[in-house]
């Protein structure tokens, strides 16, 4: 009611009163197990961040991930945490917001977890668009077990499993994200460029909708000169900004000069950048916070009553039940 | 002057009457001529009866009988038989609306049933089938409510009940949500405590099919080891359980389940007839009601886990001791109370006033079935509707009231903007005119309520201070025909002597409504017709006249005597001062809803004036220098071309390459550096990399972290300590990244 709308509730002020301020020592938990250099590192440099400039409630926040070194990450938040299984982080965290659409969920994988063992998940998260951030930690190995190509290896990676250099071309997470239905944001970060990582971080967990980011990470220990070119030469690295994307501060226009203005609206454009080849792009790739959210097409404001939740997990264990032969015949 | 002429002055000015000149009206059974086709309200099709909807679905609580038949028809009479369907459909709404006006009373489908008995005797098949078809296509039931004395309460409690069904629905959901949440804290309490874990708990929650798989004494051994350290404390639970009771023991909405637990007391009832009974009520339940609305907000904050003791506790100890706010108490009951202005006594009214500027949600009916009524002043003064006008004028004033006008006849219309008021979250005033004192002239309440309104004796408007914070969004004065006109005009027509179809138009004013009222018989005089003369002016018009002197003409008014015979009646001055007042106050009401606005009138004269005197000078100027004037017009406009604007340029410290520095903003919080000496090296609020204290390591340490660092940041500039060894060897690895 316009009338009341500036005077604040007695309860709204005391609800008001619990606003916290946090620090980033209150989202670290831990030291890491990565190896020193690991470009995981700055992926949780820039989370804890967001986490504290947006003072998210640790309480009120879940990270989830899979298996791999990547995976290690909700050991090193001081948040709630689902270390999940191999290739399981999407599913396990479309259910945790299922349950609890009042939970920020973050979601961190790896290029193995994702797209090698997880793929089927990943294509069906993509479409059902929850309210997630995703990040693709991609290394193009598998870490954690000790070199292995993935489907993100380029072609020729020399690892345990592919000795003579691997054999086919590398998967694209951009423009395979791109093609599913309902896709409603995609972005990609590199994780030795801390400042657009934070900023895609920050879009990435403002949207509503899965937000799928795709951070290439350097892994010191097994691709060590992997992502050298890139890194030596600024203007491998294109940076994609606009007035609804990311805007660009002058120190890093000094070092990046090969910059591109993108609306990340057209999708069109957006599988055209992602298909490029030689040089990273490095921005928000698509933006559409139009799409529905699965938690929202699906939203019940019916209470789940112990009653409730007995006889819907009753129905559900009936389906399984042999019955013996006379109780069958009785209910016939 | 003539005879007669001299005899209607006389009158008017006097109000006596020369009995072998003028006539008295009484017993006459005149109406004004306007009325003269209503003469059989049950033949006409107006909105009334209306159904109050059981069980509506938003706004449409209220659905007028001839509305619902119209889409019914819509609907159901469809091809070849779509006219006679539709004939038979509407002398069933007649019927109905006979019966209702007649005093039948009961639900749609039962008076539908009883009229459609009625008809169907004598006649044939198809009416039978015409009205079964019609009754299909009408899914709606709900009791049938004629514009009478009692209607304007009826529809407004029928309104009130359903917005209060709707608040108790949100209500219950909420406390059934928070009592859920809260009891689910105290389970999960339990589920962790020694009890919890307890052999013979675990096993009860197992269940029976696996009693012999598991040990549960090794079990509950096990998870006694990992009891939680924060034991939950126990005035938290103290705490929770007593929400849980105030939660419990609520008595402002029923409780959902229709078979209330023994011991729970009654729930409040919220509806009264009169004022002071509601404000008594609405104090003694203050307490109650500040006790519950925070336990909920306590809830919310428990449920939330942003409950603290140190930061809370105080706060809501002090809960409600300046009352509450108009937000806190949206989610309660509202309270109607309906009261007749004619049986207010003065401690009554205090009370009314009382409520309307306390801003609770109280919504009060005030009842108006008289507006004719003499003033209390006496000696004749006449006062029609100024009383309970004042009212409703005063709550304008008040600002924060809700407020509705309006004639019975007109609140089928206003039916949203009842429910408007309804669900406002302060007072709402609903001053309503029945027209019930009809008995006084003949007139059923539906003609005497709209030659009310018709007549600015009671024009409808509404005032919500929730539609803006001007009076333009706030007031609303478009429900009264033509509301621009002192007065609104009608088209008549009659036949003359010579059988010769006369048009004319009729303003409708405040003589035309009090003319057919017995009481003020006496300030009225029929002419004989045979007197009639030009002397005779309408009413409008004479009060557009000033009069100077003597008057040479006198107002008057036609009517119609029950025969439908036109007549002409003169009016005395004191009737035509009271005219005169009525258009005073409506055109106050006008300006208040800009129509006439004076002060924009005052604005609006002052700026054509000023555009005037413009337009002037310059046509001047350029009859004196045309050239020179559009040159200079052109040099403007190139020099109005706007700078290039600079953006500012974020400045970086110049460093010099002997000085050691890390370009921090790039740092990839690698560990890189860290790990080499983690007090030379130390990361920011950001966790990213400085140089923390440069003494704290040496020359090859910031060489060997300058070349481990992946995103090559590190600068290790010039030595500090010329004693180093190996600094030669050192100088050179450090070059690239000076
Ligand atoms: C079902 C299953 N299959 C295989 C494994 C072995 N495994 C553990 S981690 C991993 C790959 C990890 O690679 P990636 O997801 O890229 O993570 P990274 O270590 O590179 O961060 C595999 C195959 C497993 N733990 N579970
Ligand atoms: S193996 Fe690679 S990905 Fe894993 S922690 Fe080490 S550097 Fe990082
Ligand atoms: S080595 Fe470089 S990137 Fe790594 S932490 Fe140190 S300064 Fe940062
Ligand atoms: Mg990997």
């Amino acid at each position: 009611m316009n009338m009341m709308s500036d005077t604040m509730s007695a309860t709204a002020c005391l609800l008001q009163m619990a606003d916290e301020h946090f620090e980033l020592e209150d989202y670290q938990s831990g030291v890491p197990r990565w190896c020193t250099g690991c470009g995981d590192n700055a992926i949780l440099a820039a989370v804890q961040r967001l986490c504290r400039d947006e003072a998210l409630r640790p309480e009120k926040t879940v990270f989830v991930s899979g298996i791999g070194c990547s995976s290690r990450f909700p050991h090193y938040m001081k948040t709630y945490g689902f270390h999940g299984i191999h290739g399981r982080a999407l599913p396990v965290a479309e259910g945790v917001k299922m349950a609890r659409p009042d939970l920020t969920v973050f979601v961190n994988t790896g290029d193995g977890d994702c797209t090698s063992i997880g793929a089927a998940h990943w294509i069906h998260a993509i479409r059902y668009n929850m309210n997630l951030t995703v990040f693709l930690h991609d290394n193009q190995i598998y870490g954690l077990t000790k070199k292995q190509a993935s489907p993100t290896s380029p072609i020729g990676t020399r690892s345990n499993t592919t000795p003579r250099g691997s054999y086919l071309e590398a998967l694209n997470p951009l423009t395979v994200t791109l093609g599913v239905q309902n896709v409603s944001f995609v972005a990609q970060a590199a994780d030795w460029i801390p400042e657009v990582l934070f900023d895609i971080v920050k879009a990435a967990y403002h949207h509503k909708g899965l937000s799928f980011v795709r951070i290439i990470q350097r892994c010191p220990e097994w691709l060590p000169k992997a992502l050298d070119p890139w890194m030596h030469d600024p203007n491998k690295v294109q940076l994609l900004h606009h007035d609804d994307g990311l805007q660009l501060s002058t120190g890093l226009s000094r070092v990046y000069k090969n910059q591109l203005e993108h609306d990340p609206m057209n999708i069109d454009r957006a599988r055209e950048i992602a298909s490029g080849h030689e040089t990273i792009p490095v921005g928000i790739l698509y933006r559409n916070p139009a799409v529905p959210c699965y938690e929202d097409l699906r939203y019940s404001d019916k209470l789940r009553t112990p009653d409730l939740t007995r006889a819907g997990l009753n129905a559900e264990l009936d389906k399984y039940t042999v019955w013996p032969q006379e109780a069958k015949e009785k209910v016939a | 002057m003539e005879a007669d002429t001299q005899a209607h002055v006389a009158f008017f000015l006097t109000g006596r009457r020369q009995s072998e000149l003028l006539d008295a009206v009484d017993g006459l059974d005149l109406r004004p001529a306007l009325f003269a086709g209503y003469r059989e309200l049950s033949q006409l099709r107006y909105d009334y009866p209306v159904v109050l909807v059981a069980k509506p679905s938003d706004e449409h609580f209220v659905q007028s009988l001839s509305g619902l038949m119209d889409a019914a028809l819509a609907a159901a009479a469809r091809g070849s038989e779509a006219e006679r369907i539709r004939k038979h459909a509407m002398r069933l709404e007649q019927e109905i609306r006979a019966l209702v006006a007649a005093g039948a009373s009961g639900s749609l489908s039962a008076i539908w049933d009883k009229a459609a008995s009625r008809l169907a005797k004598g006649a044939d098949k198809s009416m039978t089938d015409s009205l079964r078809r019609v009754r299909a296509a009408i899914k709606i039931d709900g009791e049938l409510a004629d514009c009478d004395a009692a209607m304007p309460a009826r529809l407004l409690r029928h309104a009130w009940s359903e917005v209060q069904k709707q608040k108790a629905e949100a209500f219950r959901k909420d406390l059934d949500r928070l009592v859920l949440k809260l009891s689910d804290i105290l389970k999960a309490d339990f589920e962790r405590s020694e009890a919890g874990r307890s052999a013979k708990h675990l096993k009860a929650s197992v269940g029976s099919g696996y009693n012999d798989t598991f040990d549960f004494d090794a079990m509950s051994r096990l998870l006694a080891k990992s009891l939680p350290k924060d034991a939950f404390p126990e005035i938290r639970r103290k705490r929770i359980r007593e929400l849980l009771a105030v939660l419990g023991a609520q008595q402002f909405y029923p409780s959902a389940d229709a078979t209330a637990k023994k011991g729970t007391a009654k729930p409040y009832t919220f509806f009264f007839d009169s004022c002071s009974d509601a404000l008594a009520a609405f104090r003694e339940r203050m307490p109650r009601l500040t006790e519950l609305a925070r336990a909920i907000a306590i809830a919310e904050l428990e449920i939330d886990g942003q409950y603290s003791e140190a930061k809370h506790g105080a706060l809501f100890e002090q809960f409600g001791a300046n009352g509450l706010d108009p937000q806190d108490l949206a989610p309660f009951p509202d309270y109607l109370v309906c009261v007749n202005a004619g049986r207010l006594r003065a401690d009554e009214h205090a009370q009314l006033m009382e409520i309307l500027s306390s801003g609770l949600p109280i919504k009060v009916m005030l009842q108006i079935d008289d507006i004719l009524e003499e003033a209390s002043v006496g000696d004749g003064n006449l006062s029609s509707g100024t009383r309970s006008r004042q009212i409703a004028n005063m709550a304008i004033g008040l600002n924060e009231v809700y407020v509705l006008q309006s004639a019975s006849s007109n609140l089928f219309r206003f039916r949203e903007r009842m429910l408007r008021g309804l669900t406002y979250g302060g007072p709402a005033l609903f001053s309503v005119f029945t027209g019930a004192s009809a008995e006084a002239s003949g007139l059923p309440p539906y003609l005497m309520s709209a030659a009310a309104m018709e007549s600015r004796a009671f024009p409808a408007f509404t005032y919500d201070p929730s539609a803006g914070t001007n009076w333009a969004s706030r007031f609303y004065l478009e429900a009264n025909s033509q509301v621009e006109l002192d007065w609104p005009i009608q088209g008549f027509s009659y036949e003359d002597e010579s059988h010769q179809r006369v048009s004319e138009d009729l303003a409708f004013t405040l003589v035309d409504f009090v003319a057919s009222d017995h009481r003020y018989a006496r300030h009225l005089a029929r002419v004989p017709r045979e007197k009639w003369n030009g002397s005779m002016i309408p009413v409008d018009e004479s009060l557009t006249r000033e009069r100077k002197g003597l008057p040479d003409k006198v107002p008057s008014v036609m009517m119609v005597d029950a025969n439908n015979v036109l007549q002409k009646v003169i009016v005395d001055e004191r009737l035509i001062r009271e005219a005169r007042r009525c258009r005073e106050m409506w055109h106050s009401l006008q300006e208040l809803g800009g129509v006439h606005n004076s002060h924009a009138e005052k604005l609006l004269a002052r700026e054509r004036k000023a555009w005037e005197e413009r337009m002037q000078k310059e046509a001047e100027a350029h009859a004196a220098a045309p050239v020179s004037a559009a040159v200079a017009s052109a040099e403007r406009s190139t020099s109005a071309t706007p700078v290039a604007a600079s953006a500012p340029v974020e400045e970086e410290p110049q460093r010099s390459p002997d000085e050691a520095y890390i370009e921090t903003p790039r740092c990839s919080t690698c560990n890189e550096c860290t790990t080499i000496n983690s007090k030379m090296f130390g990361y920011d609020g950001n966790k990213q990399a400085y140089i923390a204290d440069i003494n704290a390591g040496t020359y090859a340490q910031l060489v060997e972290a300058a070349e481990s660092c992946q995103v090559s940041i590190i600068h290790p500039g010039k030595p500090r300590n010329p004693n180093e060894p190996g600094l030669e060897e050192l100088l050179k690895r450090a070059e690239p990244f000076l």
